[in-house]
């Protein structure tokens, strides 16, 4: 229609005519492309609104309600309060707590050294990669399921070969006040090919010039490790440090094994994560159970925070 | 001459620190299998422990095929590993492409919330998801596994990071050709993809068939149970008693990934180093 017009009138209009028409289509195509550009987006964003959004908020929702998830009374925030004054919750805080703590701050600083070591060492480096990441590929509920017996106090391994050379026993998972340590025994075990892996990936980043120049200066290699490798590591430790943090907050699957939804014996290895499903699944207080989640969630955040500030004051 | 011999010397004695310590990682599973193939561990573990069996058979074993848990329970898993591996790369695929090489409004706020979703863990999420596959009828069925997994932030930001490092200009050829987004895709970038691809395969393929809390809290359904939800139902029952059967159990669980691991290593240790490096 507008072409008609067009051919009516001089050449010179002519031309600013079919650039405005240009214009247009450009336009609408730039929308078309646009609408393909969420096309491609479509799956993942429907994913985060069903699966992450929604759940989210419902279940912040329903903190404040008694529920079975059939009957719903709102009760305000006598959730809240039932969780924050229950004894069981606090203990499952400090288990969570006191397992995550000794496995990280044993697996960054071993996992570091025998990093350093694979590194250095001429032949076989990608044997020892492959072995000791080998824990790390199974399954943790396997992994669980075997150091029941590796840790039995009277026929497992591990206490055979310590009294054998001399070194006293334990009663690992048998007893409330030693099995948080077996617990952490097959953390570190378990992570420990992770935190190699992800150090040397990063000892391999480190520019080798650095090294040569220390060398010129006469530096040994212990002083280069101390004074060029460790700082230039800073960045890894704090990425292990979070996410180490953030996973063990979340500890579940070999605490369900070893101990059932209670974290027998005596509750001595229950986590939040165990907790929160006692509550929930064994229990059906769904109220409870949400009110537990958002008290989990707001601690991995304040102390995700509180790791991201202290490993930057590092950096 | 002397500084040689000395470099010779402590290459010697870390070769040996990690050997030794190597061994003893490996510990708990040469342990599993010899426990696996003595005939008399089932009352008693053998005492002391042996590295080779009195009388080794393959009765445990024998026992646990027969029971045909086990091999229900990988026919399970192996179902929704697949779909949820296709269904997660696939996803992301798409959503990493975008965000790298699409002009849209509000890009950067899209890309934030996906990067939001890292921080989320699945506990809060636990009882609404487990409610909304409860009122449409789906639980004890392979699809509250298989769906959420459509999701995947550290996915999607590796794929973005990796078509950013793609050209652009790719596409500008194939647009003059008149080619639309969707083919500039398929026929331009995703044929450059494999390494990319491979490391969400990968990564997507442990997290799926590891995958516990989720499960255990949707399958009742003991037919539908995945490997670690047998695992852990054969072991919360059998507790400490079975030794034989359990480590055999725990074998049989355990080889297909390890041989997996072992044909593959180099490229899942990569894939691990860089969802590691990369999520700095």
């Amino acid at each position: 229609m507008v072409k008609g017009k067009v051919s009516l009138n001089e050449n010179g209009i002519e031309d600013t005519l079919n650039i405005n028409d240009d214009l247009e289509t450009i336009k609408s195509k730039r929308r078309k492309a646009a609408l393909t550009w969420y096309m491609f987006l479509l799956p993942s964003f429907i994913g985060i609104l069903l699966f992450m959004v929604y759940p989210i908020v419902e279940s912040f929702r329903l903190s404040f309600f008694r529920s079975n998830g059939t009957i719903e009374t709102f009760t305000g925030l006598s959730n809240f309060q039932m969780v924050l004054t229950s004894k069981t919750f606090w203990n499952t805080v400090w288990n969570t707590f006191f397992i995550g703590f000794f496995q990280i701050f044993l697996t960054i600083p071993l996992g570091f050294i025998f990093a350093s070591l694979i590194n250095s060492i001429k032949h076989g480096q990608n044997f020892f990669k492959v072995v000791y990441f080998l824990p790390n590929v199974t399954s943790i509920v396997a992994a669980a399921m075997i150091f029941q017996f590796v840790l039995h106090p009277e026929m497992g391994v591990v206490n055979y070969a310590l009294d054998a050379i001399g070194l006293p026993t334990s009663t690992w998972f048998s007893d409330p006040s030693t099995s948080k340590w077996g617990v952490i025994l097959l953390a570190v075990w378990h992570w420990i090919g992770f935190v190699i892996i992800i150090c040397l990936a990063n000892l391999q980043a480190i520019s080798p010039e650095m090294y040569e120049a220390a060398k010129i200066d006469g530096a040994s290699g212990l002083q280069q490790w101390l004074f060029i490798t460790i700082p230039n590591m800073s960045g890894t430790f704090a990425f292990l440090l979070i996410t180490g943090w953030i996973g063990s907050l979340q500890r579940f699957n070999e605490v369900y094994v070893l101990g059932g939804p209670n974290g027998s014996p005596a509750r001595s290895i229950q986590t939040m994560g165990a907790f929160i499903y006692e509550r929930g699944f064994t229990g059906f207080e769904f109220g409870i159970a949400s009110a537990a989640t958002y008290i989990m969630f707001i601690i991995i955040l304040i102390f995700t925070f509180i790791n991201l500030k202290v490993s930057k004051m590092q950096l | 001459m002397d500084q040689r011999m000395s470099e010779r010397i402590s290459n010697v004695v870390k070769f040996i620190v990690l050997l030794v310590f190597g061994i003893l990682l490996m510990m708990p599973f040469i342990w599993m299998v010899s426990v696996g193939f003595d005939r008399t561990a089932n009352i008693t573990m053998p005492f002391p422990p042996r590295l080779i069996p009195e009388t080794i058979s393959n009765f445990n074993y024998g026992i646990v095929f027969e029971n045909g848990r086990l091999i229900q329970s990988y026919i399970n898993s192996g179902i929704v590993t697949t779909c949820s591996v296709f269904l997660q790369v696939s996803a992301s695929l798409l959503a990493g492409y975008a965000f790298s090489k699409g002009t849209f409004k509000y890009k950067r706020l899209l890309f934030v919330l996906v990067l939001c979703t890292l921080m989320i863990p699945m506990e809060p999420r636990l009882i609404p998801l487990y409610t909304l596959f409860n009122s449409v009828g789906l639980l004890n069925s392979f699809w509250p596994l298989i769906l959420p997994t459509v999701i995947n932030g550290m996915l999607i930001f590796l794929c973005k990071q990796f078509f950013d490092q793609l050209p652009g200009t790719l596409r500008e050829a194939a647009q003059i050709d008149g080619a639309g987004e969707f083919r500039i895709f398929f026929t331009v970038y995703l044929p450059l993809a494999g390494p990319i691809a491979a490391t969400m395969v990968i990564l997507s393929f442990i997290w799926s068939w590891n995958d516990f809390m989720w499960p255990l809290v949707v399958l009742n359904n003991q037919d539908l149970h995945t490997v670690p939800l047998y695992l852990a139902s054969f072991s919360l029952e059998n507790g400490t008693s079975l030794g034989g059967l359990t480590m055999a159990l725990a074998t049989v669980s355990i080889l297909p990934i390890v041989v997996l691991y072992l044909f593959l290593q180099r490229y899942i240790i990569q894939s691990i180093a860089l969802s590691g490096v990369k999520g700095e």
